[in-house]
C-alpha cells in the first residue's frame, strides 16, 4: 500500500514539478535552490570559500537536523528535547569508524546515521508512555546522560572521554564540493521528509499527534508508528550529525551531545514554523548567519542569550514561525510588483 | 443470527467506588439496542470496557466469542468493535477525508478499502453520511451536528461489525437530531449491529426495540423501551423515590 503510493508520486512527478513551478511557493523555492547552487562560483576568494561558504554548508547540516526534530515533534506530535541524541551518537559512531577502524567516509556516515536510527528505536520504546511535557523530559534526561557518559567517570575512556576523537577528514578538501554536496543531501532530505508527511502515513502520524486516543480508537497501533516516528526522524538527525562531525573534523561531548544542539533544534524548527518542514531550513539559515554575525561583530557571548531572546519573541509574537507570514509579504510584494 | 457480544459479570472498581457492578447482558447480531441510566450510572465505563479504553476488574467479555476484555483499543477495533465517544473528538488539523482515511488506514479498513484505494473509500464513507461536499475542510469550523456525523463516519471508516454510539444526540438541536436518527436507522438497516446509550430519553425510546437500563453501575432491567419506562425502579433511578406515581 505505502510502496503503490510511493510508485504513484513517483511516475506522476514531471506533472507535478511543472504545475508545482507555476506556484508562487514553488517558484520560489526553484529560485532559493538554483541560487544556492550558483552561489559558490560566484567568487574565487579563499575568505569567501574558506570561511563564507562554510556558514552554508553549516547552515545546511542544521537545516536538516531542525526539519528532522520538526518531523518528530510538528508532524508526530512527539515533543523531543533531547535531538542531540541522535546528532552526537551518529557523530561520535561515524568519527569511530573512520579514526579507529578505516571505514571509507560515506559508509562510515551511513551507518553513524543507521547507529541513530538504532537509537531512536530504543529510546523510542520507554519514551512512548510518555505524552507531552514528560516526554519532553525524558528526551532531555536521556541527551544529558549521554552527555555525562562520554564527558566523565571510567567509562568516558571508552567513550574517548573529554577530549573526544580528532583529526577527522573533512567530506573534501574542496570547501565548493563541501557545500555542494551538503546541499544535494539537504535538497533529497528535505523532499523525503515532506513526501513522508504528505503520504498516508505521514496522515497517521499527524492524527497521533492530534489526538493519539481518537487514532487508537481508529485501529491504528500507536505504539508502532511513533516508534516509527522516532526512528525516521533519527535517521535524518544521525546523517546531519556525521556531516557535522566531518564539517568539524573531531567530535567531543559538548560540541555533539550538549543541549544547546538540542536547543538548536527547537530553535530553528520553531522560527521556521512547525509542521512546515521547509521552515526549518529557513530558521537553520537564519541562526547560523546571525551567529556568524555575532562572530564578526565580536560579540558571539552573547549567542545564546539573543538565541533565547528570539524564541521567546517568536513564541509570544509569531507562534507559528515566521515562514508563513514572511511568505505571505513576500507574495504581496510580488503581487504588486507583476501589478495585480 | 447468533450472539456477537457477551458481557458476563462485569466489574470496574476506580479505588473504593465501583462504577461497573457485576454487569451481564447479550446482543445478538443486527440488534439494535439503547442503554439507559441516569447520569453517572456507568454507561460511558460499560462503553470503554468494552473498548478497551478501560481494563475490567473482574467479568468477561466475548466478542464473536473470543474475550476481548483489556486488550488495547487499536486491537478491538481490528476485531470489528468501532464506537464514538461523547465528547465529540477529531484530528483537528486534517480535512475530513483525512479524519475518515486515517480508520481506512487499521487492518479492517484497509482490507474493505482494497479494491477501490482509501479516499476512494473514506469519499463514500463520507457521501454516506452526508459530508462528502465538505470533504476538505477541517473539523475546527464545522457546526456541532456535522462532527457528530463525522464520529460515525470515522468509525465507519474501520469497517465494523459492532458500532457503539455514546451519547450521539447530545448538544443537537431537534433538526440535527432527526437527520442522524435517519442515519443510524440506515445503517442499521444495512446490517450493522448497534448499541446506544442515550440521555434524551424520548429521541432514544422511540428509535430502539430494546432497552437495557442500568443505576449506579448494576443492571436494572432489559425489554422493550414501553415497559422500561413502565419500570418501577428504572423511575426511582430517573426521578427519585415515590415517582411511580408519576407514570
Amino acid at each position: 500500500m505505502l510502496k503503490k503510493e510511493f510508485k504513484e508520486r513517483f511516475t506522476n512527478f514531471p506533472n507535478f514539478f511543472k504545475s508545482w513551478i507555476k506556484t508562487f511557493t514553488g517558484g520560489l523555492t526553484l529560485f532559493v535552490v538554483l541560487s544556492l547552487i550558483i552561489l559558490p562560483f560566484l567568487s574565487q576568494n579563499q575568505n569567501f570559500t574558506h570561511v563564507f561558504l562554510r556558514q552554508f554548508t553549516l547552515a545546511m547540516i542544521f537545516s536538516i537536523f531542525a526539519a528532522s526534530w520538526d518531523l518528530l515533534t510538528g508532524i508526530s506530535g512527539q515533543i523531543s528535547f533531547g535531538h542531540a541524541i541522535f546528532f552526537g551518537i551518529a557523530g561520535y559512531l561515524c568519527a569511530y569508524l573512520i579514526s579507529y577502524q578505516n571505514y571509507p567516509i560515506w559508509i562510515a556516515i551511513i551507518i553513524g546515521a543507521l547507529g541513530a536510527v538504532f537509537f531512536g528505536l530504543i529510546i523510542g520504546v520507554p519514551m512512548l508512555r510518555l505524552k507531552g511535557p514528560y516526554l519532553a523530559l525524558g528526551t532531555l534526561a536521556i541527551s544529558l546522560v549521554l552527555l555525562k557518559l562520554f564527558l566523565m567517570g571510567s567509562l568516558s575512556d571508552i567513550f574517548f572521554g573529554s577530549e573526544g576523537i580528532s583529526a577527522l577528514p573533512k567530506l573534501s578538501s574542496d570547501p565548493v564540493v563541501e557545500y555542494l554536496i551538503l546541499l544535494i543531501l539537504m535538497i533529497i532530505s528535505f523532499i523525503t521528509i515532506i513526501q513522508i508527511s504528505k503520504s498516508k502515513f505521514g496522515t497517521i502520524l499527524k492524527s497521533i499527534r492530534d489526538d493519539e486516543t481518537g487514532a487508537d480508537a481508529s485501529g491504528i497501533n500507536t505504539t508502532r508508528f511513533k516508534v516509527y516516528a522516532f526512528m525516521l526522524s533519527a535517521l535524518f538527525a544521525g546523517i546531519a550529525g556525521s556531516c557535522y562531525a566531518l564539517f568539524a573534523t573531531s567530535v567531543n561531548p559538548t560540541g555533539n551531545f550538549g543541549a544547546v544542539i538540542s536547543f538548536y533544534a527547537i530553535l530553528m524548527a520553531s522560527l521556521g514554523g512547525l509542521t512546515t518542514i521547509r521552515g526549518s531550513a529557513l530558521g537553520a539559515f537564519f541562526f547560523i548567519f546571525l551567529e556568524y554575525s555575532l562572530i564578526i561583530a565580536g560579540v558571539e557571548i552573547y549567542v545564546n542569550l539573543i538565541f533565547a531572546l528570539l524564541l521567546i519573541l517568536v513564541v509570544r509574537f509569531s507562534e507559528h514561525g515566521i515562514l508563513k507570514p514572511l511568505l505571505e509579504r513576500i507574495k504581496d510584494v510580488w503581487d504588486v510588483l507583476l501589478g495585480r | 443470527m447468533g450472539v456477537i457480544l457477551e458481557v458476563k459479570n462485569l466489574t470496574k472498581k476506580f479505588g473504593g467506588l465501583t462504577a461497573v457492578n457485576d454487569f451481564s447482558f447479550e446482543i445478538k447480531r443486527g440488534d439494535f439496542i439503547g442503554l439507559i441510566g441516569p447520569n453517572g450510572a456507568g454507561k460511558t465505563t460499560v462503553f470503554n470496557l468494552i473498548s478497551g479504553f478501560e481494563k475490567p476488574s473482574s467479568g468477561s467479555i466475548r466478542f464473536d466469542g473470543v474475550n476481548i476484555a483489556g486488550l488495547r483499543p487499536y486491537k478491538i477495533v481490528n476485531k470489528g468493535i468501532a464506537r464514538t465517544f461523547q465528547l465529540v473528538r477529531s484530528f483537528k488539523f486534517l480535512s475530513l477525508l483525512d479524519n475518515v482515511s486515517v480508520s481506512c488506514q487499521s487492518r479492517r479498513g484497509r482490507e474493505a478499502s482494497k479494491g477501490v484505494g482509501i479516499d476512494a473509500y473514506a469519499s463514500s464513507i463520507l457521501a454516506a453520511v452526508g459530508l462528502v461536499d465538505k470533504a476538505r475542510i477541517p473539523p475546527v469550523i464545522l457546526p456541532h451536528g456535522d462532527l457528530r456525523k463525522l464520529q460515525i463516519g470515522k468509525a465507519l471508516g474501520t469497517n465494523p461489525e459492532l458500532l457503539l454510539l455514546d451519547e450521539p444526540f447530545s448538544g443537537l438541536s431537534h433538526e440535527e437530531q432527526q437527520n442522524l436518527t435517519d442515519l443510524i436507522l440506515r445503517l442499521h438497516e444495512d446490517g450493522l449491529t448497534i448499541f446506544m446509550t442515550g440521555h434524551v430519553l424520548r429521541e432514544l425510546m422511540n428509535l430502539v426495540p430494546r432497552v437495557i437500563a442500568m443505576h449506579q453501575g448494576k443492571f436494572i432491567m432489559d425489554g422493550p423501551p414501553q415497559e422500561v419506562a413502565n419500570n418501577k425502579i428504572v423511575l426511582e433511578a430517573y426521578l427519585g423515590k415515590g415517582s411511580e406515581e408519576f407514570a
